[in-house]
């Protein structure tokens, strides 16, 4: 496979920055070289695993994730009989609760930890990305940050859906659906957090804001309140459940909630950049595809013109070269690279 | 068998005699005619009125010690003219002083105030004054209060050892301790009596036709007083039984003597308003200690009518087609995605290793 340069950047900064070993990095040369071209061909082929292979989330964001759903929809049951506290199914819900002043308290102490789940998530994540760039390791592509490159992806996504490409984009760790859905989710719960806390503490809102617009922004944060919340749990109902647990290849459900470990297939149908790093750091599954490519009779037929293409690799024996005679170590962390 | 009847009238009059004596003093003698139960008639408008006093029941109500020509003066001999005017709650009690005073007892005073209110007319009121209240709208001098059912005992007691007539300590108790506990109408109650008037449409229609037919000013959210109070956070408060909530008349009667101040509503645009933009802030802080006037520019009759809040109303559209609009898209891309790749020929279980166990359909380029 000749690497594209959306992979030749991915790869090139990971094997830098993780300081792959040059054995691995022949290995992984060669394993490239013998890729097809038509990608499809290898996520068709490998085997998965359906509670995953390749590892994807922490147990911090599995946690966070926990937090958030759970917190969330306890928030929408209890918030939509107290939004809609005359419709026929929220009288016999308030009620059995103990009355809508108990669903009151319910929510917001729901909402508490809600805020604390919010509060958690940022620590790890920012802590996580100043670690990383410390440590020299931070690739903005790698990350949930959107790039120009996700607007590129969703059209040539959309083009393959529609038939008119041979294969999917090639797509970096985090999609351009899952940075949507994600900053979706964030601003969602920025705004559920503000308004509802200026339902709680009006007197903290209005004394910061400026005397023209205090009316206005209550009006706005009564209004944000139900509609985000109605919309966040449509959009959960109708688009997350759909890509986790009713898209094809998806059901009953994805398990990298739980597991945190995403399947094979998928990872390099939607991940192949990842992939890519995947087949870097870990030689068992450098070894997996080998096997799988010859088995089946998948290695490419310009195999050795692929890889004196694969400039990359030249580049990267050149750079190990120069930082040995600078003094500076190569070290293989490939448990470390997947974090 | 008419002897029987006889001696069975006669018994029951003489039961009767000794609790009529005692109810209250009938020195004028209406209840020759008004203790008979079924004394009243249809007026020309068609409404029963009932004429019938009972003695037990009136001798338990606020005006038990007041003769009853102090209120009905206009009886002037028995049998009495058909009456045609009725009873004014201005007028002097000559008979019973008022103790800080000396004075006849007359809630005069009170009248003079609720008249310079926006409430203010006369008891025989014509045209849309007819549609304000009088007195005894609010004051509906309920005959059972279950706070003054039974004194506590260990107090009047105590009372009777000077005050040898029971019922008078028991009534004194009652006056006094009445007034010194929270016996007012609760929120609830509250709403619910201004809704009698102000969520009435056809008393709303009336007084807004005349507001633009003559140029009188009328409130902003005179229309939607009630409709909206119900739609904020104190409304919904307040519907679900919670007693600390503001309703109506802790905003719109002045926190300083509130109980003179429910007689004498404003409207927000009288600088005396408690309401009013400039003493807003002074109103909030009732409950809201740290309100400033920042926090008094909050509505707290909310409302998205196009004609009285635009950026309410527009807010709302928008907010609704954006919701729209997003909804309609990811459930687009997803049946889109859903398409594409099941023309790929996905399955939708990942079974035996894999879900790529069907054909592609794909017509490639």
């Amino acid at each position: 496979m000749k690497l594209s340069n959306d992979a030749n950047k991915a790869l090139g900064t990971f094997l830098r920055q993780y300081k792959i070993s040059t054995e691995d990095v022949n290995d992984l040369e060669e394993v490239i070289s013998m890729m097809p071209e038509d990608r499809k061909q290898i996520y068709k082929n490998v085997e998965s695993n359906p509670v995953g292979d390749l590892f994807r989330y922490s147990v911090h964001i599995r946690i966070q994730h926990l937090l958030t759903f759970t917190t969330f929809l306890l928030l929408a049951f209890t918030g939509l009989p107290i939004h809609y506290n005359d419709a026929f199914w929220a009288v016999p819900f308030n009620d059995v609760l103990g009355g809508v002043e108990v669903t009151r308290v319910i929510h917001r102490t729901l909402a508490t930890w809600m805020v604390l789940s919010m509060g958690y998530h940022l620590f790890t994540v920012i802590g996580g990305t100043l670690q990383k760039i410390t440590q020299g390791k931070f690739d903005i592509g790698r990350s949930i940050l959107p790039v120009l490159k996700d607007a590129r992806d969703f059209m040539a996504d959309m083009s393959y859906h529609a038939g008119q490409n041979e294969n999917r984009p090639e797509m970096d760790k985090f999609m351009y659906k899952q940075k949507i859905h994600y900053f979706a989710a964030a601003f969602g719960n920025i705004v559920m957090v503000v308004s509802g806390s200026s339902f709680i503490f009006p007197e903290f809102w209005n004394s910061v804001l400026p005397t023209d617009y205090a009316s206005h922004f209550q009006e706005m944060m009564r209004l944000s309140h139900p509609h985000e919340a109605l919309l966040a749990l449509l959009v959960i109902a109708f688009w997350h459940w759909y890509n986790v647990h009713l898209a094809p290849g998806r059901f009953p459900m994805q398990w990298t909630f739980l597991t945190g470990k995403l399947t094979r297939e998928h990872q390099i149908e939607e991940h192949f950049l990842e992939y890519l790093r995947c087949l870097a750091s870990l030689p068992k599954e450098r070894a997996y595809l080998r096997e799988v490519l010859v088995s089946k009779g998948l290695v490419s037929a310009s195999k050795e013109t692929d890889a004196r293409q694969n400039f990359l690799f030249d580049e990267h024996r050149q750079w190990a070269k120069e930082q040995a005679e600078q003094g500076v170590g190569q070290e293989s962390m490939a448990e470390d690279t997947q974090s | 068998m008419s002897k029987i009847r006889l001696l069975v009238c006669a018994i029951f009059i003489a039961l009767s005699l000794p609790s009529i004596s005692q109810a209250f003093v009938d020195d004028e003698a209406c209840l020759m005619c008004h203790k008979y139960p079924k004394m009243g008639r249809v007026d020309d408008d068609g409404f029963q009125k009932a004429y019938y006093v009972i003695p037990e029941i009136f001798s338990k109500t606020v005006h038990r010690n007041v003769p009853c020509r102090d209120c009905h003066y206009y009886i002037k001999q028995l049998p009495h003219r058909p009456v045609t005017e009725g009873v004014r709650c201005d007028r002097e009690c000559h008979s019973i002083e008022n103790p800080s005073t000396g004075k006849p007892f007359s809630h005069k005073p009170i009248y003079d105030v609720f008249k310079t209110s926006v409430h203010g007319r006369e008891k025989a009121a014509e045209g849309l004054d007819k549609d304000k209240p009088y007195c005894i709208t609010c004051h509906t001098n309920p005959l059972y209060n279950e706070e003054e059912e039974a004194p506590p005992k260990a107090i009047t007691d105590r009372c009777v050892v000077c005050h040898e007539d029971e019922k008078f300590a028991f009534k004194w108790y009652n006056h006094t301790s009445r007034r010194i506990r929270e016996v007012k109408r609760d929120t609830q109650e509250i709403v619910k009596l201004c809704s009698r008037c102000h969520a009435d449409q056809e008393i709303i229609a009336r007084h807004k036709a005349d507001a633009d037919a003559t140029g009188r000013e009328i409130g902003e959210k005179y229309t939607i007083a009630a409709e909206s109070y119900q739609n904020s956070f104190h409304g919904k408060v307040a519907k679900y039984g919670n007693k600390q909530v503001a309703n109506c008349l802790n905003c719109h009667a002045s926190p300083d003597n509130y109980y003179m101040s429910v007689h004498e509503l404003l409207p927000s645009r009288d600088p005396a308003s408690p309401v009013n933009e400039n003493n807003r802030v002074k109103t909030c802080r009732q409950c809201h200690k740290t309100a400033d006037a920042s926090y008094a520019m909050i509505d707290p009759h909310p409302t998205h009518d196009k004609e009285l809040n635009k950026f309410n109303y527009y807010a709302e559209i928008i907010y609704g087609i954006v919701g729209d609009v997003a909804l309609a898209v990811l459930v687009g891309l997803s049946l889109f995605e859903t398409i594409g790749r099941k023309r790929d020929g996905v399955s939708w279980v990942l079974r035996n290793g894999t879900t790529w166990r069907g054909r592609s359909r794909r017509r490639r380029k």
